[in-house]
């Protein structure tokens, strides 16, 4: 339901939303509006930058506990209006953009670290703590989650486990999905529910998988359990170069099968590797830059070290020694900050993936083909940067360096440019996300990875959301 | 406009979130827009699709502590609060300045308190000397127990010092909020009375005032004496204890510093006061979680009008509290009258201004 500002209606609900949250913790301001009607999302800032309509809510509510959430939840039910959920509103997929307007429920204040058990090694804290002061948090008592992407200085807990997000570290630490413990979350209806204290259980399906990677249309994660881990003795690092990726994709492969445990390995095609590696490192190098990290206890470390070593010289990498690979580590997130990132005017975007090491590197080619030859203009990159013992990450970016002047011929062709590089990953045995989620943006491609069996997830929130009203129009779902 | 002077700055940060983690203001109210982020995206509607200026912008620019947190973690070096300052600038040429701010200015232009309380100035007496104290608005209206602790000091370390008696409004504040025409007024009446003096060092305790005089006054076209030092009280202290004129008692004290941001931040003092708290605490001096330019903001530009105009600096000051237990810390230690006001429902630790510390520990024999 929309209501007009002029309604006593919207008032109404105005008043009843402070008596839940306070009046200080509910805002209807339009300062407020315009900085909760863009998020990380390129077509958000895009109609922004061109100064067209916004969606906007019409209140931002800042719940300070799961009870506010789940009678502000009971609240949006009564009156079927449409609810979205903000953590840090870094997300690249629009997933946090208030569309249908509404209500924009920031969960930044749920944000009480309760307990942190150094002999159980586990951290329980509200959801939408801010992943940084997590991790300050943490660091004082010489542990970590070890999920430190760029985004924890902007990004929410919630926020990584609701977009399954993937740290600088997962090769070795996982990705945050592997690191729930358990969690609280507050259903559609504004019920509270708790999953189980541990997820090993025989007992049916695992409850936290209903959440995790759900983008707040399932539910919202109001406090979560988390594995951490003691911060290593030692943190090594070695670059090489080698001639092309598919060597550095079978180097990878080789440090991951060989029962070495990195904690990074980050391989650059050659075309990041002349723009961007140059660029903010300063390595001036042709071919195909790849860095590792290798952690823990120092003896280990070191035997570590020296295999992982040899795998590379093996495959006639030129070596950079331990100070370029270092130098990688000190300055990992400088990629993320403007200059060094992609901005408008120039139409950009990340459509990473993740395959098995049989398909990755035919899914590379296969995307910069149909990238290619769909457009003459276009310039396709991409690094691999997430390893699984079975498989890896491609992080492939498009870039439209002088897109149309006209905001709707230039989302036109951004969407037609995701469409050809996201089919091509599915035609190859990929799938259409890795680590940043759908949203809105990858919406109209669930239905073309799963197929039929969408029909379950598309059943689950018809069970959970009757109303529709959590997060509409994201992750396919559509809208009642 | 005057944000045009930093449209790189509003180009880079109007989508950029990298800062969110260190934005004080931001991670008080915990809206977007208090966070740089939202501040660009409203100034760049602003200067970009002819969005007017309305009161919730205005306070949201307003609401910055122009602690540069974010610029101090900002890859790109952009200067949000230089973006700020001239928003601010626009805001009040645009006749769209908040009323709290229109009061500061026309109590400050009267040459009353700028903070609305009492008007007794500190009284002080003006003689022939060759190192010269300037209150600044604050203490001189505010805090006259840091400047009695500081004649007290300065005297019993035999320092030949001067006040100004009936000093002018430093123009500080209302550089900071926008007011650039009449802050440089202001501001020139206090320069004129410091060349007439041509004192060789002339010493602070405020930090707004150190910068003023270092970074406004040259922005103003203001030529100071280059053979005139402008100390912190901080500064002027350690050359003293580097000279060895200044012996200090020690102390077993777990004490700990509160960087400032107008002194660090933007003029890299950062040594100096480690000097003295390291000659009294020796091992006992122990350091904030964040130091030197990764500080969180002391809240000195926020004033003291708490919920007024400002987000709440005493909110601010539960913060650094918090980090200084977490460090088991019984002593903060600040450098300026602002920052230990912030800190005043501090209940369970000692909050000390240096020149106060460095009063207590004076060893006998000087």
């Amino acid at each position: 339901m929309r209501l007009k500002k002029t309604s006593y209606m919207f008032d109404m609900i105005l008043f009843e939303l402070a008596d839940i949250v306070g009046k200080e913790n509910v805002s209807i301001k339009k300062s407020d509006k315009i900085a909760y009607s863009v998020d990380y999302y390129w077509t958000a800032e895009l109609w922004h930058d061109k100064g067209l309509e916004s969606p906007e809510p019409d209140y931002i509510v800042h719940p300070e506990n799961s009870g506010q959430v789940s009678r502000i939840m009971k609240l949006a039910n009564e009156y079927k209006i449409p609810v979205t959920v903000w953590g840090g509103g870094a997300g690249s997929q629009g997933g946090a953009l208030p569309v249908a307007g509404g209500i924009i429920l920031d969960t930044k204040k749920l944000n009480k670290i309760y307990d942190i058990d150094l002999y159980s090694m586990t951290v329980t804290t509200g959801a939408g703590i801010i992943m940084q002061h997590l991790e300050d948090a943490l660091e004082k008592q010489g542990v970590s989650t070890m999920h430190i992407p760029a985004s924890s200085f902007c990004s929410t807990l919630a926020g990584f486990i609701v977009h399954r997000g993937t740290g600088v570290l997962s090769t070795r630490y996982g990705k945050i999905e592997d690191m729930v413990i358990s969690m609280e979350a507050v259903l559609p209806t504004g019920e509270i529910i708790n999953t189980p204290t541990v997820p090993k259980t025989a007992s049916g399906p695992d409850l936290n998988s209903f959440f995790i990677g759900s983008e707040g249309t399932l539910g919202i994660i109001t406090k979560v359990t988390l594995v951490i881990r003691k911060m290593p003795e030692t943190r090594e690092f070695q670059a090489f170069i080698f001639d092309n990726i598919h060597t550095g994709i079978e180097v990878g492969r080789k440090l991951m099968v060989e029962g070495i445990r990195p904690s990074v390995i980050r391989l650059y095609d050659e075309a990041e590797t002349k723009g961007l590696i140059k660029r903010v490192l300063g390595i001036d190098k042709k071919g195909a830059y790849l860095v590792y990290g290798i952690e823990g206890h120092k003896e280990i470390v070191d035997l570590e070290l020296k295999r992982a070593y040899k795998i590379g010289n093996e495959y006639n990498g030129e070596d950079l020694g331990s100070k370029m690979g270092k130098q990688w580590w000190d300055q990992r997130y400088k990629f993320f900050y403007p200059p060094y990132m992609f901005a408008l005017p120039q139409a950009f975007g990340t459509c990473d993936t993740v395959a098995t090491y049989s398909n990755v590197e035919k899914i590379y080619w296969a995307m910069k083909k149909a990238a290619e030859e769909t457009f003459p203009d276009i310039r396709f990159i991409g690094h691999f940067s997430h390893w699984f013992d079975w498989g890896v990450m491609l992080y492939a970016r498009f870039i439209f360096d002088d897109p149309p002047e006209d905001p709707h011929e230039s989302l036109f062709r951004y969407n037609k440019a995701w469409n050809v590089t996201v089919r091509a990953a599915l035609s190859e045995g990929g799938v259409i996300n890795e680590h940043h989620g759908v949203g809105l943006k990858l919406s109209r491609m669930m239905k073309e990875q799963y197929g039929n069996s969408f029909e379950i997830i598309k059943g689950l929130k018809e069970v959970l959301d009757p109303n529709g009203i959590l997060n509409p129009y994201k992750m396919g779902l559509g809208v009642k | 406009m005057e944000i045009e002077k930093n449209i790189e700055t509003l180009k880079s940060c109007r989508y950029c979130p990298m800062c969110r983690h260190v934005c004080t203001s931001g991670n008080l109210s915990y809206h977007e827009s208090d966070y740089p982020r939202g501040r660009g995206l409203l100034l760049d509607k602003i200067y970009n699709n002819n969005l007017e200026y309305d009161p919730d912008i205005v306070n949201s620019i307003y609401n910055c502590f122009l602690c540069g947190c974010c610029w101090s973690n900002c890859e790109g070096n952009y200067k949000m609060h230089e973006l700020i300052k001239s928003a601010r600038i626009d805001i009040v040429n645009s006749g769209f300045a908040p009323q709290a701010a229109e009061d500061i200015k026309s109590r400050l232009l009267s040459g009353k308190n700028p903070f609305g309380g009492n008007n007794t100035v500190y009284k002080a007496e003006e003689r022939k000397a060759g190192l010269l104290y300037i209150m600044g608005d604050n203490i001189k209206f505010n805090d006259h127990a840091i400047v009695r602790i500081v004649e007290d000091l300065l005297s019993k370390l035999k320092v030949d010092y001067s006040l100004l008696n009936d000093e002018p409004p430093d123009g500080k504040i209302l550089s900071l909020l926008g007011y650039h025409k009449d802050s440089k007024e202001l501001a020139e009446k206090l320069y004129i009375r410091i060349n007439e003096i041509n004192p060789k060092v002339i010493l602070v305790s405020d930090p707004l005032v150190y910068d003023l005089l270092k970074n406004d006054y040259p922005s103003f076209g203001f030529k100071i004496d280059p053979a005139t030092k402008v100390m912190h009280i901080s500064q002027y202290l350690a050359k003293l204890l580097k000279n060895r004129k200044l012996k200090l008692k020690k102390s077993n004290n777990k004490i700990t510093l509160l960087d400032s941001e107008f002194l660090g931040r933007f003029n890299k003092i950062y040594d100096e006061p480690r000097m003295i708290l390291k000659e009294i605490a020796g091992e006992s001096f122990v350091e904030m979680r964040w130091v030197r330019d990764k500080t969180l903001s002391a809240g000195e530009a926020a004033f003291v009008f708490n919920d007024k105009l400002f987000s709440d600096g005493n909110l601010l000051g539960k913060k650094i509290c918090k980090e200084a237990k977490d460090i088991e810390a019984d002593t903060i230690v600040t450098l300026s009258p602002t920052a230990k006001e912030n800190l005043s429902g501090c209940k369970d630790l000692k909050i000390v201004d240096i020149a106060e510390l460095v009063l207590g520990q004076l060893s006998d024999g000087l």
